[in-house]
């Protein structure tokens, strides 16, 4: 049984080239814990401006009609990847994983195996 | 206040109109509200409980969120404000969140409510749905919201209603009033004219009118300089509501 802070400690521990990690409420755009990160990437920055990528993408899905979820989101800069994803179960607040990884480090599918592996133990 | 109580690391409870906020040690444990519904009540209204045990990292997800959402009302500006020494919180408590961090994510939900929509009327008010236009769509949480309002219910009741945060039923509802799906709420403001405004308007004779009633006419205008002119105000909201919608 993993809280939050042991669970972003998690993410930045076992994922390779990890540089920072946020757990994001995507309705307040705020980050409930962050790990990492500094003056170069500020996380709570991150978190509220990412939150906005999730509620476009959201949006989007809804105008579609698409009767489906969001996994996750992967941007991919010239250095490095910025990686979110949803939490699914947790009633009506929605919450998601960001990640930010050092493009020339990380392995980009295990990354995304990590994830899922750390979401599973934040809610069991 | 709160700021300074952290720095003597003082312990105990800071009562303010709209809420409580305590400390142990100079940092927030335990903050509650009669507007924001506590974590029991998001527990069960939203359902949560009856599908099963929740896990630790849940438990501690909720109850964080419930002391941030409850500190932004217990914060809101103006009113008194009483510290009263060694008061313990009656319930569980959280770990521990630094008084700078809540002042600076109280500050910054007020900024983002306003960016939405700077209306604060619809904070209070009844929430009055409005028809949708052609192929005009909403989130599924945004459609549980809109059919639990039923014209009477003010988005705290409807928190309390759907068991979700209060500030999250608050931004939903700037959000539904900025897509035109809620109604705002007409604002009258007393109309203070500006001296040099005074002296320059001829319509006005200040011997015989010194303070015309204006306010009937007033939008909810948040610029500094109230727009004379009710194109520019209309102009002005419809401005806000493209920008809403970017």
């Amino acid at each position: 049984m993993a809280n939050a802070e042991t669970a972003l400690k998690e993410a930045t521990t076992t994922i390779d080239g990890a540089l920072g990690a946020a757990l994001v409420d995507y309705t307040s755009g705020m980050a409930l814990g962050t790990i990492g990160g500094g003056k170069d990437l500020d996380l709570a920055v991150a978190a509220a401006g990412n939150t906005d990528v999730v509620r476009a993408k959201l949006r989007t899905m809804e105008m579609l009609g698409l009767q489906d979820e969001i996994e996750d989101i992967l941007i991919t800069l010239g250095g490095q990847y910025h990686l979110i994803r949803l939490l699914k179960s947790r009633g009506t607040n929605g919450l998601f994983l960001y990640l930010a990884l050092d493009k020339n480090r990380a392995n980009l599918a295990m990354a995304r195996h990590q994830l899922r592996k750390i979401e599973a133990e934040l809610e069991i | 206040m709160l700021l300074r109580l952290a720095e003597e690391r003082a312990t105990g409870a800071l009562l303010r109109d709209h809420g409580t906020l305590y400390l142990v040690e100079g940092r927030i444990v335990h903050a509650e509200s009669p507007v924001a519904p506590g974590p029991d009540v998001l527990l069960t209204a939203g359902g949560r409980l009856a599908r099963g045990r929740i896990a630790a990292g849940e438990l501690e997800i909720c109850l964080l969120g419930a002391l941030f959402d409850a500190a932004f009302f217990a914060l809101a500006p103006g009113g008194p404000a009483r510290f009263r020494y060694g008061v313990a919180p009656w319930t569980g408590t959280v770990r521990p969140v630094s008084a700078t961090d809540v002042e600076r994510e109280t500050l910054r939900r007020r900024l983002l409510l306003d960016s939405v929509w700077p209306y604060p009327a619809v904070d209070t008010a009844p929430v009055v749905p409005r028809p949708a236009s052609p192929g005009q769509t909403v989130t599924a949480r945004q459609r549980a919201l809109l059919a639990q309002a039923d014209g009477v219910r003010t988005p705290a009741q409807l928190a309390w209603a759907l068991g979700r945060p209060a500030f999250h039923t608050l931004l939903d509802v700037r959000r539904l009033a900025a897509a035109g799906l809620v109604a705002t709420p007409h604002e009258p403001t007393p109309y203070e004219p500006a001296p040099n405004e005074t002296a320059s308007d001829p319509d006005r004779d200040p011997d015989r009118d010194p303070a015309p009633e204006r306010a009937q006419d007033q939008d909810p205008d948040p610029d500094p300089a109230p727009a004379r002119d009710p194109d520019i105000a209309l102009l002005r909201r419809l401005r806000d509501a493209l920008e809403a919608h970017l």
